[in-house]
């Protein structure tokens, strides 16, 4: 909870950046690099097309998880089950790293060495389980996912992070390693999993909100997990929005769903009054149908994360993300350098699901 | 009876004025801050405070602690908004009480009191929200342009809400400021509300992106040059409320307990009965029962 001047932020990401971008000028890629430079670059990128994928699949996912709470047991591919794997080595690592004893006033450094062993360790387990020919996709993927923990000289997580680990998804389903019929997975065990992940690294490191609005944020490090956690409560036989400020009721449903896990995080973590640190939840709470929820949440996080300058000046893009500007309305998957059907994801993605192979009712 | 008479019953209530009400206010206390020096004198007794983050319930605990204005005297070195749930409610209640005892009570600027981080950091967000458009926050922050940089209690006790600059070595290099400005990137006026001391000899680079981190011989220096005997500062969490530093030549002073709603600090405050008599209160959060549970109000995206 150390304030930071906003336009120097810079530190953690550029290392990578360099990196790649040596990479790619021995290989003669595309670029991978940073597009929002200013205020005014917004603009051209929520007219790209890395944009209208990346809002894609968050609906996308949103629709597959409706009315599916987490515990309905889903069969999983076997690309979903490698990803688990890898977030489980991640879990794994995390045990290695002990937090350092002496008292940390910025957050636990030893969250820097978890870090480097992250980035080492992912690029090469990467490039073993995801083959393609393409060496530059694998490189970019493994950004994504590397900057998907926070960063390591301010030790703070936000919904910045948050969104390079969702890029890192959009990103498998553009290069088709995962398929339609692994979104539910997506959101109830790789997302999950990936929850539980990042908020074990906040406890443990005492990580801090990076560029938290304080108690007018809608939660101090997530944000998509609101989305997709009130989807699954839209049509729900269990509770009302006003009931998910109320403790018990936030004991016996946070396995269940999402939405009430996040609550009972914030509840662990925060002490005082619910309706004064999480003033937008308790507001929330008086919407009258999960629906709306839904629907303002997603509009909320368009405005509220998307179009804020200070999150995606770090975003990199380059093949798998394009900042071209998105001519037609192509939407999520149907990059014209990736050989996929010419039916985009998404529109897969709103069809029934009429197969349901992999999914069996507890 | 002036109008502010009545502003102030209300923001003692942790209620906000109406839009037109806090412009005037807010034109009232520029007038007062503009006739204020960069290094405003002041006198003890008086008690220094450190950040209040829109922490209402707990600013009333600091006065029920402290004392009430004008029965003791205040310098408050800056962050009063941002972060907590009434920023709103808190700036406005430490305006009326600066205009109704202009003399009794010292406002510095702290980091936050600026155009760019109030935008990231909560206070923005709680004026629109709670008046629906920004002309409040714009009001706002001329009054922050005018917050005076630093005090000087008996001419030995400099108080500044982050620290020391490598481009300043005497006071007269923070008077000759043009303060009336929002914070810049970088320089002295950027530092002095945005540097940290750290356990080291002279300057490092700071990992707020902003200011210097300065070490014990730089303070030492800074001290003996200008005839000092103590520099408060505020700026940084400390978790027993204050912490002495550089042989007890420089202190920190917290005044938000419980801070982001999530710390379970302990706050406290500074009272200067003299330069070298000086007693540190603690104070705790206010319990949540004392606490008002506002109505759930109606956010735009979910209507």
């Amino acid at each position: 909870m150390i304030t930071y001047r906003t336009s120097r932020r810079t530190k953690g990401f550029g290392n990578i950046v360099v990196l790649i971008l040596h990479v790619f000028t021995v290989k003669g890629g595309m670029e991978f690099k940073t597009r929002v430079k200013n205020e005014s670059d917004i603009e051209e990128w929520e007219k790209s097309e890395a944009y209208d994928d990346y809002i894609g699949f968050i609906t996308a996912m949103n629709k597959s998880v409706t009315a599916i709470p987490l515990n309905k047991t889903l069969i999983l591919s076997d690309e979903i089950k490698k990803f688990l794997r890898i977030l489980n080595m991640i879990d794994d690592w995390i045990t290695e790293v002990e937090p350092l004893k002496e008292s940390c006033r910025f957050g636990n450094k030893a969250f820097s060495t978890f870090y480097n062993l992250l980035k080492m360790r992912l690029s090469d387990i990467l490039s073993n389980e995801i083959l393609l020919d393409d060496q530059q996709y694998v490189t970019e993927l493994t950004a994504y996912i590397v900057d998907s923990f926070g960063n390591p000289t301010r030790i703070d997580y936000g919904t910045g992070h948050e969104l390079s680990f969702c890029m890192f998804l959009c990103g498998l389903y553009k290069i088709n390693i995962l398929k339609q019929s692994d979104s539910k997975a997506t959101v109830n065990v790789l997302f999950s999993r990936y929850l539980e992940i990042v908020r074990r690294l906040q406890l443990r490191y005492q990580m801090e909100p990076a560029g938290s609005h304080g108690a007018w944020s809608l939660d101090d490090y997530q944000f998509v997990p609101f989305i997709w956690g009130s989807a699954q409560l839209i049509e729900n036989p269990d509770l009302n929005p006003n009931l998910f400020v109320d403790e018990k009721v936030v004991q016996l449903f946070k396995s269940k769903y999402m939405f009430l896990g996040c609550i009972d995080f914030i509840m662990q973590v925060k002490k005082g009054v619910f309706h004064e640190h999480s003033n937008q939840l308790w507001n929330i709470s008086g919407v009258q149908s999960w629906n709306k929820i839904n629907e303002g949440l997603i509009k909320m996080y368009k405005k509220e994360v998307l179009g804020k300058f200070p999150i995606i000046q770090h975003v990199p893009f380059g093949k798998i993300f394009q900042f071209k500007q998105c001519d037609k309305k192509k939407t999520f998957a149907t990059s014209s350098t990736i050989k996929v059907s010419s039916q985009s994801l998404l529109e897969k993605l709103k069809k029934p699901d009429t197969l349901e192979p992999n999914i069996i009712n507890k | 009876m002036p109008e502010w008479e009545n502003w102030f019953e209300i923001a003692k209530q942790c209620k906000y004025l109406p839009e037109n009400d806090l412009k005037k206010l807010c034109q009232i206390v520029c007038d007062l801050l503009i006739e204020e020096a960069n290094i405003q004198p002041v006198s003890t007794p008086v008690t220094v405070c450190g950040d209040i983050h829109g922490q209402f319930y707990d600013l009333e605990e600091l006065f029920r602690n402290g004392g009430q204005v004008p029965d003791t005297n205040y310098v408050f070195m800056g962050d009063f908004v941002d972060r907590g749930y009434y920023s709103l409610e808190s700036l406005t209640r430490l305006l009326t009480l600066k205009a109704k005892w202009p003399h009794r009570i010292t406002l510095l600027r702290g980091n936050h009191e600026s155009r760019q981080i109030t935008q990231v950091y909560g206070f923005y967000d709680e004026c629109m929200n709670k008046y629906g458009n920004a002309n409040v926050w714009k009001e706002c922050c001329k009054v922050f342009d005018l917050l005076s940089i630093s005090a000087l209690i008996d001419e030995e006790v400099f108080c500044v809400h982050g620290g020391l600059s490598p481009d300043i070595s005497t006071l007269d290099q923070i008077r000759v400021i043009e303060r009336n400005q929002e914070i810049p990137y970088k320089g002295a006026f950027c530092d002095l509300v945005w540097s940290d001391p750290e356990d080291i000899d002279k300057w490092t680079i700071s990992p707020r992106g902003a200011g210097w981190l300065f070490g014990s011989k730089i303070t030492e220096e800074f001290m003996e040059k200008n005839q000092l005997e103590l520099i408060c500062r505020a700026h940084q969490l400390v978790n027993e409320g204050y912490k002495y530093m550089f042989n007890d030549k420089l202190v920190t002073i917290w005044s938000a307990p419980n801070y982001c709603y999530r710390c379970g600090n302990v706050a406290s405050i500074m009272e200067f009965s003299s330069v070298h008599n000086r007693k540190p209160i603690l104070f705790n959060a206010v319990p949540d029962d004392q606490r008002v549970i506002p109505d759930k109000a109606a956010t735009p995206y979910f209507l």
